[in-house]
């Protein structure tokens, strides 16, 4: 019987070779899918700091004063929220809800009939507890900035993150009105650099689809505007999970411990290992 | 006083065999002096056994099993409960530490073929609490009723459907209601908490029982029975308690501080432990954009893809766990462990090794030309590694296996 020997050079190299092939397999693999906010391509990276009370104070504000109307929290109770954002509850009750008989142990069920918001709207606005979970902070801090104006909608607003979507651009007194234009752009060189012709001109090249607001049409600047959906953003991240912050802050502990626990039963088991080796 | 404890332990000693017990499968139980990591993974799995039966014990006191409080009651316990948050999310990162700390184990067991003679009960029992686990696993991600439960469980259990003459029968009788609904719920609920954890304890007991009757492997395939001491324990062993015990322990730290890590800031998994789609309540209506499994069932899920017809990718996908049942009798190896098996044998568990990884990645993502393709490659792979075993195993050259440790 013949038997075929492989030296371990050998079967290193198919080792390679194998690594190679599944290399190049996973790359095809990863290619093809595409982004969650559609039009706008990647979505714009948000990092929450839920321990920004400020910034969770005035996301709550904004969110009570432009968003409850029609979109509940239904999984939230008020209490909760003014305590998890240290707004003391007179307070809170007197300026951000707007119903008087409403108890801090309520939900947050909504203001408006969810029948009557189907018929008005298509659809019913969907609760928001969960929305930052669903759909994640990044989609939701990109999806409020990209409204443009688009006269073929019912509401005259089209969005690149999520393009038909029902809900009209309720931000737009703040923000103004935004629309896709296009513009004359630098052209890059290979090195990163701007492309300069023979008399050190920069070469620009029409690009279209790009986002602009019209001047002074909205109250707030540019950067006024990302610093509310920052903080829209923060607030729904928040209230997808309230107990975030804290698990956070829990999870050094319990890590910390499991560390030491390691370390002292490695110790031990090190010192009864000489037992028999 | 010490006395009146004695008598009375003396008392239930000569009654149950306390002592004996104790001594046999605890304290003296001999385990093999020499093993590696690997051999760390039985001892992790019954820790997460026990998390995931008390985590989950505190879950079922403000779960509510209804079609209409399903998913509301997991937002209750996230949000309303003293510390809910803790115990769900312990309950949801167990059961992927459960399947990650089990294949890891099961793997070690087809690298130092720890299903050889006379293994092979204890391997048998092994791929049935797989078998469990898998039911339990899918009971249980139906519970919160997310549009993930719900559409997963759409998917899993027409596959019911596929079974000639009396496959809609059978659906309907899993479902209990002509599509999935508070019926399905409420019963899976019983099976999850009562049903299936029963035969998961039977069954761990069973393979522990089993085990100890044989005797733990070790990573160099060396029966260590062969050399025994005059008192007739192995020489090449230690007992239990305090070596092995305390090497469980280093390894549970570890496994414990992966485990917070996760828990406390990755509880989602980036999706693949919590998927996003299950932060929404269950919606007949609306169908997600992209159903995929929980990573851990992932592989057979991509298996059950690569093949068009649907009764086919049953039998497929039954088969790819149904084989691992007979590995014993398909590896003719002289050798138990992979340090002495010969080069076919390290080539093909590489082989499978990287098509079952392959297969678990396609089974999250949708299909394509070029990931079809993959997955019946990799599913060809997969087959072709328990199948040829007879063949490559027995005409490949050995090394010689030492004798002692």
């Amino acid at each position: 019987m013949s038997k075929i020997n492989i030296s371990i050079a050998d079967f290193i190299l198919m080792k390679l070779i194998m690594l190679g092939i599944l290399v190049f397999c996973v790359n095809n693999l990863f290619a093809a899918e595409g982004g969650p906010c559609k039009d706008y391509g990647d979505c714009d990276k948000f990092k929450y700091s839920l321990n920004d009370m400020e910034s969770l104070q005035r996301g709550a504000s904004t969110f009570l004063n432009y968003c409850y109307g029609c979109h509940s929290l239904q999984y939230s109770r008020w209490g909760r929220v003014a305590k998890d954002l240290q707004i003391p509850e007179d307070i809170f009750f007197e300026n951000l809800v707007f119903d008087k008989s409403i108890k801090p142990g309520d939900l947050m069920t909504g203001s408006m009939p969810k029948e009557e918001s189907a018929k008005w709207f298509g659809v019913a606005p969907p609760d928001l507890t969960l929305v930052s979970r669903v759909r994640g902070d990044d989609w939701i801090y990109s999806y409020l900035r990209t409204y443009y104006e688009d006269a073929s909608k019912q509401y005259g607003v089209n969005n690149l993150v999520y393009p038909g979507t029902a809900m009209p651009n309720v931000l737009m007194a703040l923000q103004g009105n935004q629309k896709l234009v296009c513009k004359e752009v630098p052209m890059l060189a290979k090195n990163g650099g701007e492309k300069r012709d023979d008399f050190g001109n920069t070469i620009t090249k029409e690009k279209c689809g790009i986002l602009e607001v019209e001047e002074s049409s909205g109250e707030l600047s540019k950067d006024e505007f990302d610093k509310l959906i920052y903080d829209l953003t923060n607030f729904l991240v928040y209230v997808g999970e309230p107990a975030k912050a804290e698990r956070e802050r829990i999870g050094w502990y319990v890590i910390f411990y499991f560390l030491i626990f390691t370390a002292l039963s490695s110790l031990l088991y090190r010192e009864y290992q000489k037992d028999y080796h | 006083m010490s006395e009146v404890i004695g008598k009375m332990f003396g008392w239930f000693n000569s009654r149950l065999p306390i002592v004996n017990t104790f001594e046999r499968h605890l304290s003296k139980h001999p385990v093999p002096s020499k093993v590696n990591f690997w051999y760390l993974f039985g001892a992790l799995a019954s820790v997460v056994l026990i998390i995931q039966i008390v985590s989950g014990i505190w879950l079922i006191m403000p779960y509510s099993n209804t079609e209409e409080e399903a998913f509301s009651s997991i937002e209750y316990i996230m949000r309303d409960v003293d510390y809910g948050w803790v115990v769900r999310y312990m309950h949801t990162t167990g059961a992927s530490m459960f399947f990650a700390v089990v294949y890891l184990h099961m793997f070690r067991g087809l690298l130092y073929g720890s299903y050889q003679k006379p293994k092979e009960l204890v391997w048998i029992f092994g791929c049935a609490i797989y078998l469990a686990m898998m039911a339990e696993g899918f009971l249980g991600y139906v519970l919160p009723y997310g549009q993930m439960s719900y559409w997963g469980a759409q998917v899993i259990i027409s596959l019911f459907g596929a079974i000639p003459y009396i496959g809609e029968s059978l659906e309907l009788w899993v479902r209990g209601d002509y599509y999935i609904s508070g019926i399905t719920v409420s019963r899976f609920f019983a099976l999850h908490v009562v049903a299936l954890p029963l035969v998961l304890i039977a069954l761990v007991f069973l393979h522990l029982v089993a085990l100890h009757e044989v005797g733990a492997g070790n990573p160099e395939g060396v029966d260590i029975e062969e050399f025994l001491d005059d008192d007739g324990v192995p020489l090449d062993s230690v007992p239990f308690f305090p070596y092995k015990v305390l090497n469980a322990l280093v390894g549970i730290g570890v496994f414990m501080t992966v485990f917070a890590i996760i828990m406390f800031f990755f509880p989602e998994g980036g999706g693949y432990f919590i998927e996003m789609a299950n932060f929404e309540e269950a919606n007949p209506l609306v169908t997600p954009e992209h159903i995929a499994p929980v990573w851990y069932y992932s592989p057979y899920y991509a298996m059950l893809r690569a093949v068009p017809d649907k009764l086919g990718g049953l039998i497929v996908m039954g088969s790819a766990v149904a084989i691992l049942f007979v590995v014993p009798w398909l590896d003719k190896s002289k050798a138990a462990s992979i340090r002495y098996k010969g080069t076919y044998s390290k080539l093909a568990i590489t082989l499978f090794a990287i098509s079952f990884l392959t297969l678990g990645y396609l089974g999250t993502v949708g299909v394509t030309e070029v990931r079809k393709t993959m997955s019946v490659i990799c599913t060809f792979i997969y087959f072709s590694f328990f199948l040829l075993m007879p063949i490559y195993t027995k005409y490949e050259k050995t090394k010689e296996v030492p004798k002692r440790l």
